[in-house]
């Protein structure tokens, strides 16, 4: 060990590196590498270069490649260099071709004949390098050439080739699960192996395993908490420690793997109740690492079937992490209080978690907003919906990520549709979020804000449904004047004004109709929004000439039908030629076609036709040939069979490998008539197609226009979410509208009780029952929310009723959100009123016990840091030394002046700023300070002086 | 699972990749302008975890360099956060107060390194002390090759005197 310093490389190399480094531009750069590319071209390819130096020119395609330029022409130098005898030069190969190549790369076929040689190599070391690069190139179709070698080498009697085979192993599972299916019990096998290393390696697998499958693996719950106790209580050789925890790395796999055992299965949680526990009690909550493990406790916690007692030790951890100074803390801590919320809803209600989750979504820190939205969108219920959803759109406005953009608008959706306490409310809520990211959204979407508007609350309340409608007209034809709108947006304004636009009569069908004309010329390039657009003007005639008005066209509206008759789009042109054919017929047929407000109706498909038959009958008589169906023509007997075995085969496009399963005895009997017939089947499409489009023909006439009636078709099937429990009647599910009657219950208990306190409870339980229908699921979250809801049955329900309107309480518990911070020192006089004030009693309340001179001395070289983490770690480091460069490798900054401080006295030269690592630092002090002057000496010798000659490279060491 | 590891000064070079999972090359590219981007312009008290394409990246600055990681959604951020300084104690211990310039100049020894601590995107091995046996197993490999070849050369060139 020790210092490997001497930079070891030629003065080529190193030329190379400061060029580089003193680059002023971009350009210059390139410039450089391209000749440094075309150097190495020349070398590798000449047979005179001599092997060492072969190797040094691979460092520097390495190097080159890392900088971002195409090093393909080496590749095949590498793949040669793997192949060589010597050591030294088959690591370096091994080393670039693990870094050049992907796992589908052409070349790796080359390779596998040599990792297949040295896997059975003496050397071990040789043996680690090939299954390094096993790990890393092996693909699916090569695996069974190296297969046998790896399992053999896991019993291997070094345990640094075992860990590794088990490696491999685990990435041969992940890319191919069916090529070591067989070989599963040897990863059980590795668990009980001597080495922590290869055990500890052995977990990987074995999660993944159970994460696929838990049941088949329930019989090693016990090994598994053995093997955590024993962990636990450090019978592992101490070079597994980590920071005075005892392999604390193992402990968190452990953990991950218990949480996927114990999760809903109560014997197997039972038996891992006191070893979480303990774990839990011995964490160090002021190290970054035993903070990890507790994290993870508390998720394995709230995975596994409830205990009141390790429920409270897991409340107790968030609140700390809550309270915690450091970002990194707190983030874990808003995760933990959602997964945790699921199971034990009352620990919302403390009301330092309020104060806390606010502070947390008004940080400036992105990472910890979002996930501090996630959290709150877990705890959306109809009476915090308001404030939830406002905040959401906010944040949504302000940023311009458009991967969490969609996501974060879609929940806004999801949350608005199922909680909405009111129609304005919601439609403003719509607009809102389709104004600012309608393109982003998926255009499922749009279509269930349609029908939501369509079908309103239920039949039972037409007045609310017509309220509904006309507020949304209203506000869409005040939004819709906007420029720059979505299409998706847009696409549902001009619906919704064609369905409804003159419902109400408090808008003139010529003030409407303008309206969409003017859309439709706004929007010349889109199709979509011009065809959504001519149907609703068409919709809106039909309804003006069924009620006997007289219609006039507006000049604007026939020059733009005039203009998408000849448009060159076919959709378009024909819904413009169907508007025209509407216009020229009486009241009567156009009732019939278009009735008012008929979208919810659902419409019988007559497929036989039967109205024809009066007409077809009359044609017979007189003298017309009767139809002979499809079956009963000549030649076409085997049309019907072969069209199903078409779709059988284009069901599976990949190539098969498996042989052909035997004919069935069925279609046997079926092929006799065919080939008596003696007409080969000869493949054509045509019968099929024209019975495919003989179903939208004869839809036709039944139903109203094209367009409701497609949106209609795409919608069917889509879960009905919203939130009024009458609406959801609709879906016979009996389950559902238990889940209803629950969270209406929550609701009410809510709206009594807490409508002050943000908290957020059962009702998270209950939609999710409603949102997935997996039975398995719903059985759980039911037995976990029943429990609740009986408490809650003795609530009054008389006190106030089921609210339709939830405005008030909302309004209320808005008020009391705003005014948060106040009635929360109120409430809870212990927690103090600045959370930002850093000296929280619990955890840092150690960090002045500790002097932080002594401790950069090395005098208390076992004693921990005293506080939780480093805030960034790095404040101050512009003005850092050379020789103090790695030194702020600190878990722990102390405190900022503090920081400022220390390196001033090791140093003696005020320069640096930065932390003292307390472990590593402490193991070899003087010699790192030796070592780094020397290194700084070495440096200067070779001509790469840290100084103005080369800024680039070095400005920021030195500042 | 670790997506891919990278090592990014603060001028946003690059000082090393390691990709867990298959990428192109144009996609490493982009995913490296993306990241700097992120990382680098992130104020120095935040959290030292950021959301990316429904990824977490965990990063730590060590003095003039971003160490990061690409992990799942459902993996313990605190945890990477923890491998990465179980990474840089072990490259302190090799290197011996490792700098900026024993990773550039020595990038392919920080590789090694890196190679057995983890595998297949997860960790392999948390023993420091194991690590740092074999790693220098290796080296004295390569060193009596070193001497082997040097002693030769040293014979034929005082043959030739």
């Amino acid at each position: 060990m020790g210092s490997q310093g001497g930079f070891g490389q030629s003065k080529e190399f190193l030329d190379l590196i400061k060029s580089i480094g003193e680059c002023r531009s971009k350009a210059e750069e390139d410039r450089i590498v391209l000749r440094e590319i075309e150097t190495l071209k020349t070398r590798l390819s000449s047979p005179n270069t001599p092997k060492f130096k072969l190797k040094e020119y691979l460092i520097r395609l390495l190097y080159v490649e890392m900088l971002g330029h195409d090093a393909s022409f080496g590749y095949i130098h590498a793949v040669k260099m793997t192949h060589d005898e010597n050591l030294l030069l088959k690591r370096t190969g091994y080393l670039a071709v693990t870094l050049f190549l992907n796992e589908d790369h052409d070349l790796i076929i080359l390779i596998v004949n040599t990792i297949q040689k040295d896997l059975k190599s003496d050397n071990y070391l040789v043996v680690c390098a090939a299954l390094n690069a096993v790990c890393r190139l092996i693909n699916e179709e090569t695996i069974p050439a190296v297969l046998p070698q790896v399992v053999e080498l896991l019993g291997h009697q070094k345990e640094a080739v075992r860990k590794k085979a088990v490696m491999a192993l685990h990435r041969f599972y992940q890319r191919a699960p069916g090529s070591v299916s067989h070989l599963i019990s040897n990863f059980r096998k590795r668990l009980c192996d001597n080495d922590p290393g290869v055990m500890g390696a052995a977990l990987c697998p074995l999660f993944d395993l159970i994460t696929i499958d838990a049941d088949a693996y329930k019989d090693l719950v016990v090994s598994f908490v053995n093997i955590l106790k024993q962990v636990a209580e450090r019978r592992l050789p101490k070079s597994y420690d980590y920071h005075q925890m005892p392999a604390p790395f193992i402990q968190i796999k452990l953990l991950k793997i218990l949480a996927l055992l114990g999760s809903g299965d109560k014997k197997a949680s039972e038996q891992m109740y006191t070893i979480v526990g303990d774990i839990m009690r011995k964490c160090d909550s002021t190290s970054n690492i035993g903070n990890a493990i507790l994290y993870e406790c508390i998720c394995c916690v709230s995975s596994l079937h409830p205990n009141p007692k390790l429920l409270e030790a897991a409340a107790d951890a968030i609140s700390k992490f809550l309270k915690s100074d450091s970002h990194n803390l707190r983030y874990l801590g808003i995760d933990a209080l959602s997964r945790l919320i699921k199971i034990s809803p009352e620990i919302a209600d403390a009301a330092q978690h309020q104060l806390a989750v606010i502070d947390c979504l008004e940080d400036p820190d992105d990472t910890l907003k979002r996930k501090t939205f996630e959290l709150l969108y877990k705890m959306t219920k109809s009476s915090n919906v308001e404030v939830i959803v406002d905040r959401m759109i906010q944040y949504m406005i302000s940023i311009s990520d458009s991967h969490y953009k969609t996501e974060i608008a879609s929940r806004c959706v999801e949350l608005a549709e199922q909680f909405a306490p009111s129609n304005q409310w919601f439609i403003q809520a719509m607009n809102k979020v389709f104004e600012h990211a309608g393109d982003l959204v998926n255009a499922k979407v749009a279509h269930n804000l349609m029908r939501l508007i369509a079908e309103g609350f239920g039949e039972d309340d037409d007045a609310a449904d017509t309220q509904l409608r006309s507020s949304a007209v209203e506000s869409y034809l005040q939004i819709m004047g906007e420029p720059k709108l979505p299409s998706a947006f847009l696409q549902v304004i001009c619906w919704v004004l064609g369905e409804y636009g003159t419902a109400d009569g408090k808008y003139s069908a010529s003030y409407i109709t303008g309206k969409l004309c003017d859309v439709a010329e706004a929007h010349l390039a889109d199709d979509t929004v011009k065809a959504y657009a001519i149907t609703a003007l068409m919709k809106i005639y039909s309804f003006e000439i069924a009620a006997g008005r007289a219609v006039d066209v507006l000049p604007e509206c026939q020059s733009l039908i005039e203009e998408m008759l000849a448009s060159h789009s076919t959709d378009l042109q024909q819904r413009a030629y169907e508007l025209q054919a509407i216009l020229s017929l009486d009241a009567n047929a156009v009732e019939k076609i278009m009735p008012m407000n008929s979208t919810c109706d659902d419409i019988e498909i007559d497929k036989s036709l039967s109205f024809l038959n009066g007409y077809v009958q009359q044609a017979v008589e007189n003298g017309a040939q009767p139809y002979i169906p499809e079956s009963e023509r000549s030649g076409m007997s085997n049309i019907s069979n072969f069209k199903s075995q078409e779709d059988h085969e284009s069901s599976t496009h990949a190539l098969r490998f498996e042989a052909y399963e035997l004919p069935k005895p069925m279609l046997s009997q079926n092929v006799p008539p065919i080939l008596a017939s003696s007409t080969e089947l000869v493949p054509v499409p045509e019968p099929s197609y024209v019975s495919d489009i003989l179903q939208p023909a004869t839809s036709a006439p039944s139903g109203s226009d094209a367009g409701p009636s497609e949106l209609r078709l795409r919608l069917d099937g889509v879960q009905r979410k919203w939130g009024r429990p009458t609406y959801s009647s609709a879906t016979p599910s009996t389950s559902s509208n238990d889940a209803v009657k629950i969270q209406n219950e929550a609701t009410q208990r809510d709206s009594v009780g807490m409508s002050n306190s943000k908290a957020r409870d059962v009702s998270y339980d209950s939609r999710k029952q409603q949102v997935e229908i997996s039975p398995e699921k719903q059985k759980l979250a039911a037995s976990l929310f029943g429990g609740v809801s009986k408490s809650d049955g003795r609530q009054p329900s008389s006190s106030q009723k089921v609210s339709k309107h939830q405005n008030p309480t909302s309004d209320k518990s808005r008020a009391a959100k705003a005014a948060a911070p106040d009635t929360a020192v109120v409430k809870t006089p212990q927690t103090p009123p600045d959370l930002l004030d850093l000296s929280e009693p619990s955890i840092s309340s150690s960090a002045p016990s500790v002097d932080p001179f002594k401790q950069w001395e090395g005098l208390l070289d076992l004693k921990q840091d005293p506080t939780p983490v480093s805030a960034g770690g790095v404040g101050s480091t512009e003005t850092s030394d050379f020789m103090s460069l790695f030194t702020d490798m600190s878990l722990n900054v102390p405190s900022d002046g503090v920081a400022g401080t220390m390196p001033n006295v090791i140093n003696g030269n005020g320069l640096g700023g930065i932390m003292a690592d307390h472990s590593a630092q402490q193991l070899n002090k003087g010699p790192n300070l030796k070592q780094a002057l020397e290194k700084d000496a070495r440096v200067r010798q070779m001509g790469v002086t840290p100084s103005g000659q080369n800024p680039n490279l070095f400005k920021d060491l030195l500042g | 699972m670790i997506h891919f590891v990278l090592l990014i000064s603060r001028q946003g070079k690059v000082r090393l990749t390691k990709w867990y999972s298959p990428y192109t090359q144009k996609e490493r590219t982009k995913v490296i302008r993306e990241l700097s981007g992120l990382i680098l312009n992130r104020g120095p008290k935040l959290c030292n975890f950021v959301e990316w394409r429904g990824y977490k990246v965990v990063y730590k600055r060590y003095a003039s360099l971003y160490f990061c990681m690409c992990i799942d959604q459902d993996d313990n951020e605190l945890e990477i956060l923890e491998i990465i300084h179980h990474f840089v104690e072990i490259l302190d211990r090799y290197f011996g107060s490792v700098c900026e310039l024993d990773l550039i100049f020595n990038f392919h020894k920080a590789y090694y390194i890196l190679d057995e601590l983890l595998i297949a995107g997860e960790l392999q091995e948390s023993s420091k002390k194991t690590v740092a046996r074999l790693i220098a197993a290796q080296d004295s490999l390569v060193e009596a090759a070193k001497e082997q070849a040097s002693s030769l050369s040293n014979m034929i060139a005082q043959a030739t005197k």
